[in-house]
This record gives C-alpha cells, structure tokens and sequence, in this order.
C-alpha cells in the first residue's frame, strides 16, 4: 500500500480516537490521536519524496472509462502539487492539533471540536489528492459544511448568522463549480483530469451564446471553476463570510487561513493546464484578485479588532494569490499560499495571547517609539532609499542592458521582478523604523532582508517553479496565455512604479517636518474612503438588504399565490 | 406456482393481508403499531424473495424495496396512541397497493391505482376543515387524477397517453397540477404524509416509464416549462413559509420538478431518476418524521419558530437532523447528491439556461433547508421547553432513513439496475450551441 492511503486513514484513526471513548478517558484518547497525526505528516513527506522521485501516483478503485457509473468515483492521484499541499495541511494541522488540545481542556465541547478538526484534515487531504473533478467537489462541498459547523458556539447570535452566511455564500459558488462540473463533462466526456486536460487542448470548442457571440468552451468551463474558487478563497464580491466566521475558536482561524482558504489558489493549479487554454478566464481571475487585495488590505488597514484585522489580511492575501494565478504564475501563487497560510496560522495562534494579555493589562499592547522624535536618520532614510528603489531599478537595468534578459518581450519575467520588489520594500518599511537614529544594525537589517526576499523568490521563481511544473514550455505557455496587452502591462507598472515613489517622497517630507499641499476634497475623499472601508464597504448591509427585499418579494408572491395555490 | 402474475399479487398480499388482521390487535396500540412493522419487514423480505419473478420496469425495483422501508420508518417514527391506529392502518393499505402498481401487469395496477386515488381523495374529504378550504383542491386534484386512470383505460391514444401524463402530473407532482400532493402532505394525519412524500412520486415515476416516449413533442414542450415554472414555483414557495410541512412539501416540489425536467428531456426514466426520486422522497419523509418528534413532544400546533437550541439538549436528535438535512440539501455522500448527479452527468441534455435553473434551485434547498433546521438546532435553549431526546423507536426509525441514504450515495449506480445511459457520452466535437 502506498503512504497516500496512509495519510487519510490515519486521520480518520485520529478522528475515530477522540471521538470513541469514555468522558473520562477523553484527554488522554485527545493527547493519544495527537500520533495519528503526526504518523500523517511522516507520510505525507515520505509522499513528497517518493512523487519527487518516481513520478506521480494513481490508485483508482473505479472504472475510468465511465466515471459516472460509481456514485462517488473514490480515486488519488498525487502529484508534485498534490503532495505540497498534502505535507502542508498535515504539517500545520500536528501544529493546530496539540495547540486545541491545550486550548480547549475541559470545553464541553472538546471531543467534537477536536474529532471535527480531525475529519476536515481528512477532508482537505482527500481532496487535494482527489483523482477527479467529481471527489474534488465532493470533498469541496463537505469542506463547505464543515466550515459551517466549526464555527463553535452556536448559541451566540452572531456565531450563528456568521456561519449561516458561510454556508450560503460557499454554496453560492459550489453550485457554479457544479456547473462547470455539468458543462466538461458535457464538452469532453470525462472529468477524470488527465483526460479532460488533453481532451480540451485536443480540439477547440466553440460555444454560442447569443447568434454572433461565441466563447470558448476552455473560456466557459474555467470561468464556471474560477467562480468556485472565489468562494473558497474569499474573493470579492463574496469573502463575506471570511470575517463573518471570526466567532469561531481561534485554533479553527488558523487551520482555516492556512489551509481551507487555500483550497481556491489548488483548484485553479490543479486545473492549471485547462486554465492555461483561456486568456479570458486568467484575466477575469487578475481583475478579481487585485481588485480583492486592495480591498482587502484597504479594509484591513481600518479595521480596530485583532482577528478582523488578519481576516481581511487573509482575504487581500488570497487577492494577491489569485491575482499571481491570473499573470500565469501557478507556481508562484503555490509558493504565496504555504508562505502565508504557515505566516497567518502562527499569528492566529498567537493573537489570544495578546487578546489575553491586553484584557489583563490596560497598556498593552504597548505603543513604542512615543517619545522618540520624529527627526531624520539620513543613514537609514539612504539605505531604505538605496534598498528599495535603487538597487530594484538597478537589477531591471541590468537584466535588461546587461544580461539582454528580454523584458519587454518576457511579462513572466517582469512580474517576479516586480513581486520581489513590492515584496521587499513592504518587509524593509514594516520590519525597520525609518525614524529611529541612525545605525549600521537597521541598515544592515534592511539589506538583509533585501537579500533574503530577494534569494527566497529566487528559489521559487527557479527551483520551486521547476519542482511543480518541470516543464519550462509548459510555464511559458501560462505566462504567454496570461499576458496582458501591452500598452496596459506598462501603464500598469509605471503606474505601480509612481505610486511607490510618490509614497516614498510623502514618507520623506512627512519625516522633515514638511508637509505636503493636499487639495481639500483629496482629504474629504480620504476620510470618506476611511470611514467606507471600516465599514467594510457596507457590504454585509448590502447583502442583508438583498436578501431581505427577496424574501419579501417572496413573502408577496407566497400571500398573492395562495388564492390559487397554496 | 409463482411465476410473474403470481409473485407481484403474493408481494401487495402481505400488506394488504396485515392489514386485515390488524384489527384483532386494534384495541392495543402497541401491539398494532409492532404489528405493522412486522408486515412491513415481511414485506421487505418478500420483495427480496420474490424480485426474481418481479417483472423490472425501466427504473428498476428500488423503489419497491424503498416504499417498503419508508413504511417502517414512518411507523417507527409515530408515538402509539389510539388516535393513530387508523394511519397506520392506511398506511399498510397505501403500501399494497403502491406495491400492486408498482409491480402488477397493466389492468390490476390501474385498479389498484384508481382506488388509490380514490381513497385518498375520501381521506382529503374525512380530513377537511372549514378553515383550510385548499382541501377542496386537493380532492378535485384526485378525483381528475382517477378520472384520467379511467379515461386512459378506456380510450386509445394518444387521449390515453395523454391522460395518463396527467394522471403522472398530480402524482408526482408538478405544477400547476400539484395542489393534491401538498395538501395530502398538509392535511393527512399521523404518520401518512411521511409515507406518502414517497409513495405517490414512486408510483408517478412507474407510470412515466410507459407514458413519457409516446408523448407528443408539443405535450413534451409545455411539460417541459411546467417543470421549470415548477423548480422555481417551489423552491421560491419554500424560502417563504414558516411552517415546516409547507417547507417540506414545496421544498420536494421543487425537487420533484427537477426530475420531470430531466424525465422529459431524455424521454426515458432510468434507475438514476429511482435513486433520485427515493433519494427525495426518503429525505423529506426523514424531515416529516424529525418535525413529528417536536410534535410530539409540544403539540400538533407548535410553532417552528419558537424552538431553538435543540442541539445542546437532544444531541441525539440534532445529529440525525443535521445528516437528513444534508441529504435533503443534496449533499454528499447522501443520495440526493448521487442521483442528482446520476440525472446530470449522463443525460443527453444540453447545457442550458434550463439547467442553470436545476443548479439555482438546488441550491436553493440549502437556504431553506439549512435555515429550518439551523432554527431548531441552535440559539438560545429556552428554560420553558421540555428537552427530551430520541426515544428508541424514533431514533431507529431516523436512523434507518439515514442508512439508507448513506447506502443510495455510495453504491454503484449499476447496482440498481441496467441503464443505457450509464455508459461514458462521447466528447463533443463539434461547435456547441447555448440552448437559450
């Protein structure tokens, strides 16, 4: 037997363990699954190895020639990404597991809590594993009710209509997913992936929507998965449920914005090569995901509660992460995704102890740097300067003139060259005070970090990359079918370009004691926008208003109806 | 010696036989309802015996063995009380004959069918209250169904294939002809609704396997928009009640409507519409008999409203709920799920508007279905309830359903019967048009 069997069963042996026993027995059965667990990681690494090694693994108990003949076509297929995510999710949940353990001792509910915990690992790795498109949504749609009973204390109102929202707003996507479920198989007769992938690149289909409007099959079929996707992994207009689901005990935080929200970025890489076949969907999926990362982080920033804060960190995070899946860069995205949910679990499980310690002591957290001045370091503000924009703009010009790397032909190129960018100068400006006296330690630290973004995005961009997708010709094509048109790929980096050096030049003066001429409505749009996003774009209002106009439509329709029908 | 006319008459026998010495033990309530469980597991064993000799129509047999189930669970579920004794007479009544046309050549399953129907419209007329003037509708709703049975054996088609599509309309119901159907739901005592949510759509199904490849394309068309008037119709009627019956009765509407859409498109009724009619049928009656226990336990005129918080209090009770409403909302691994995507998947329909219909209204059921039960289940637990959780019979009766739900999702479609549509469709080529 292969250790991908393994890997479920033991968790399912974790869950059966917490679950079947005695009240008295039940920490020490808890502490006891805590093995299974682990066993799983082991398992799932030795499965990264061996799929490292020798190939993708297949075990299928069900007829490929006609899928539909068994009701669930239960079937693994573990490949490189499958076998990534496998180690991930079990990794984080060892790490998630013994932290409830102690967080939830003498919960009346711990032996449910803990058992449910157990089964959504089975449930994720059953379905990053899955064989096909149908036990991928089998699992997805479990995975959508589990969410929906995690969420613990179902006697607070809020708990309650947060966890009704997510159920709802993820089945509203699960029903697109089943769609595009109906039109593959419909289109290419399969939904075994390794077929529908080669049957859809095989031959183009044509779909006609109206007379003179035609789409793409691979175009339709996508969009359909993208939506699916967008459910799972908060993406605008529906990461409702995201911060709506925050009741929910924190260890589930972090199992879920490590884990279950990255569900949306593996869907969209799993079927990597059928999006690879659909401009269209790609770029949908860029527009949704910077869209939701501004608004995300925008949201984020205004936020005055811990866990909405991280929330919508999560849901401009995801943003990002689909935004790297619609530039063609799958592997990237992947890389983002373990990065992230490995970063946002160790700050979830952290965060009670902060909760906690504020509740105990009135001034923490405490505000530092107060009675610093708010003079200028020069050394700092060159090394800042020099790490953030110099040395980028530097690296361009000589991959460019130099190295004759052709960028301007290469978007694939440009787009690591400027998320290692972004990326460094967010690390340079969070990690490192501009306005603390000038010290060799700062700058030294900025440099640091400058390299360390810069050797780990080289890693992903070169070794990692290599490792999910060995074959360069096929991440070119996914580059290629990703690519904007040009004229809007260079207005958008000057544009990103400007913005970061207009915000450098305001930190700059702001820092001199210099202020700078802002026109009056600038500043009302600003507060406006403040107060806007705070409010989190009054989307819960908006979508509370909706539902209620339906049902009293209904309603009306229900009482006008009765004369005829009941 | 049993042979193919024998075996169906030595099947609806039992019941119907059960039925009669019922009434030795009438005076104890106990003995009776054991009693009828009893008949309905010979039955069951019966059906298995005999299933060699049974002629299979084109759905197969499993809503024989399905109609047979759901009568035990629905006695099992049912408190004992004297004034239940004569549902679940009926019910073991209901059961023969639904057996009887389930498995009869043509002639006796129209006689049994006619007095089916009539009985249920005498029933609807014993059960009618000033105050729920829909009952009315519900009569003439089966006494037009008996007519057409009439009309369809005396006269010659197309009339008669015609009628007979009728007659199919109000059993398994559809709009506009599915006054009946609810108010049978509504207005029928003890534990028959719970029964009858299967056995008439069964018995409507059979009768399509004959009727829908005759039908005249233009008869097909405008079946065709009642079914997508009638997904629609039913899922919307849902979201709006309060009650849980009425929920219950639109939400399997709904249902209903989806498998006439996919009847009629494919022109053909396989096992896959079985497993999906049973899987329906079987969840809503799982739901009928859950609302039964909060019946019981606060009256036949509580309001669903005001429960709350039987989570923490009937956890017993809350688990299986929970696991009936998932199969109601066609999740998996629960049957409505794999018949759903049994009817999907293999069908010769084109994508279509249609079919996003089918999508939004199963969807649809998630709404509903969750935010009844999330009412029951969670909030607040009120110190003024009287919590008491699953007593035995009930626990059994809900866990039966929900085995065999289980069961419905996870076996292979092949295992209830031959279905030529089972086999892999074959890519499309060609450039595909958008039915709009």
């Amino acid at each position: 037997m292969t250790p991908i069997l393994f890997v479920p069963f033991l968790l399912l042996i974790a869950a059966c363990t917490v679950l079947v026993g005695t009240d008295r027995s039940q920490y020490t059965r808890a502490k006891l699954a805590a093995y299974p667990i682990g066993a799983a990681f082991v398992g799932a690494g030795a499965t990264l190895y061996l799929v490292a090694t020798g190939g993708p693994i297949a075990v299928q108990f069900y007829d490929l020639s006609s899928v539909v003949t068994f009701a669930i076509p239960i079937g693994f297929y573990v490949d490189r990404l499958s076998a990534v995510m496998m180690t991930l999710i079990t990794g984080v949940s060892v790490i998630i597991y013994n932290y409830s353990i102690v967080y939830m001792y003498q919960d009346r509910h711990a032996r449910r809590y803990l058992a449910m915990i157990c089964l959504t690992d089975l449930v994720l790795i059953c379905m990053v594993s899955s064989a096909n498109l149908m036990m991928l949504f089998l699992f997805w749609q479990i995975l959508s009710y589990l969410l929906y009973v995690l969420a613990h204390n179902h006697a607070h109102a809020g708990t309650l209509a947060g966890a009704f929202k997510t159920f709802t707003l993820l089945r509203v996507a699960d029903t697109a997913f089943l769609a595009g479920i109906a039109l593959a198989y419909q289109l290419y007769g399969t939904l075994d992936f390794q077929e529908l992938f080669a049957r859809a690149a095989e031959k183009p289909i044509a779909l006609s929507l109206w007379p003179g409007m035609e789409i793409s099959a691979a175009t339709a079929v996508t969009l359909l998965f993208f939506f699916g996707a967008m459910g799972k992994s908060a993406q605008f207009p529906i990461h409702l449920w995201l911060p709506g689901s925050l009741f929910a005990p924190t260890p589930v935080h972090a199992l879920l914005h490590a884990g279950i929200i990255n569900a949306g970025g593996f869907l969209i890489n799993r079927l990597a090569p059928l999006f690879g076949l659909s401009s269209t969907a790609l770029h949908v999926a860029f527009v949704i995901g910077t869209l939701t990362a501004i608004l995300g982080a925008s949201m984020m920033l205004a936020q005055n509660d811990i866990k909405k804060t991280l929330g919508f960190s999560t849901i401009g995070q995801m943003g990002y992460m689909i935004m790297e899946c619609g530039l063609g860069a799958f592997a990237l995205a992947v890389f983002h995704l373990i990065a992230h949910g490995l970063f946002k679990a160790t700050v979830f499980l952290n965060c009670g102890n902060v909760i906690h310690k504020a509740r105990q002591d009135p001034h923490s957290p405490y505000v530092d740097h107060q009675t610093e001045e708010p003079s200028l370091s020069p050394l700092t503000w060159f090394t800042g300067f020099v790490t953030t924009l110099f040395i980028p703009l530097l690296i361009l010009l000589v991959t460019h003139g130099v190295l004759r790397i052709p960028l301007l032909e290469s978007q694939g190129t440009v787009i690591f060259l400027f998320f290692i960018w972004i990326t460094s100068s967010q690390a340079i400006l969070t990690l490192t005070r501009l306005r603390a006296v000038a010290s060799w330690k700062v700058s030294a630290a900025m440099l640091m970090t400058l390299l360390f973004i810069v050797f780990v995005y080289l890693f992903a961009v070169v070794s990692f990359t290599a490792f999910l997708y060995p074959d360069p010709e096929e991440v070119a094509s996914y580059f290629q079918a990703a690519a904007l048109p040009n004229w809007l790929f260079d207005v958008m980096i000057v544009m990103a370009t400007l913005l970061t050096i207009s915000g450098w030049t305001y930190l700059y003066r702001r820092a001199r004691g210099r202020t700078m001429w802002m026109p009056a409505w600038i500043e009302g749009v600003r507060i406006r926008l403040y107060v806007l996003f705070m409010n989190r774009l009054y989307a819960d209002e908006i979508y509370q208003q909706l539902g209620k106009s339906l049902m009293e439509v209904l309603h009306r329709f229900d009482k006008s109806a009765q004369g005829w029908s009941r | 010696m049993i042979d193919a006319t024998t075996a169906p008459l030595l099947l609806a026998g039992v019941p119907l036989l059960g039925a009669a010495f019922s009434f030795v033990v009438w005076n104890k309530p106990d003995h009776l309802r054991g009693w009828s469980i009893i008949v309905c597991l010979i039955g069951l064993v019966a059906a298995a015996g005999l299933s060699e000799y049974l002629a299979a129509p084109p759905e197969g047999l499993l809503l024989v063995y399905l109609l047979l189930v759901a009568a035990c669970a629905s006695l099992l579920g049912q408190p004992v009380h004297r004034t239940h004794r004569p549902s679940w007479l009926l019910t073991l009544i209901f059961l023969g004959l639904g057996l009887s046309i389930l498995t009869s050549q043509n002639q006796l399953s129209q006689i049994a069918l006619l007095l089916l129907l009539s009985l249920t419209a005498v029933l609807l007329y014993r059960h009618h209250t000033q105050l729920w003037p829909i009952s009315w509708w519900g009569i003439g709703a089966y006494g037009l169904a008996a007519l057409c049975v009439v009309n369809s054996i005396v006269a010659g088609p197309p009339l008669s294939s015609i009628t007979s599509l009728l007659a199919c309309m109000i059993l398994l119901p559809l709009v506009p002809f599915h006054e009946g159907y609810i108010t049978v739901l509504t207005r029928l005592p003890g534990n028959l609704p719970s029964f009858i949510v299967l056995l008439f759509p069964a018995i409507g199904l059979h009768g399509l396997a004959s009727v829908v490849p005759t039908v005249p394309d233009v008869v097909a068309w405008a079946v065709n928009l009642f079914a997508l008037a009638g997904t629609l119709y039913g899922a919307g009627k849902a979201l709006a009640q309060s009650r849980a019956r009425l929920l219950l009765s639109f939400g399997s509407l709904s249902l209903y409507s989806m498998l006439w859409w996919f009847v009629v498109a494919t022109r053909a009724t396989t096992p896959r519409a079985a497993v999906f009619v049973g899987a329906v049928g079987l969840a809503t009656s799982g739901l009928f008999l859950a609302w039964q226990v909060i019946r019981t336990r606060y009256g036949d005129d509580v309001d669903p409203q005001s429960i709350s918080g039987l989570a923490a209090t009937m956890p017993r009770y809350a688990v299986l709920l929970s696991l009936l409403a998932l199969a109601a909302m066609g999740l998996p691994p629960f049957g409505l799920f794999a018949g759903f995507m049994g009817l999907l998947l293999p069908s010769a329909v084109t994508f279509s508007l249609s079919l996003l219909i089918m999508v939004t209204a199963w969807l649809a059921a998630s709404w509903y279905i969750m935010g009844m039960v999330q009412q029951w289940l969670f909030g607040a637990k009120r110190p003024d309830l009287r919590y008491t959780d699953l007593l035995h019979s009930e626990l059994a009766a809900l866990m039966i359903l929900v085995g065999v739900l289980l069961a419905l999702g996870v076996m292979p479609a092949t295992f209830f019967g031959p279905d030529g549509t089972a086999t892999a469709t074959s890519a499309i080529t060609e450039s595909f048009v958008w039915k709009n």
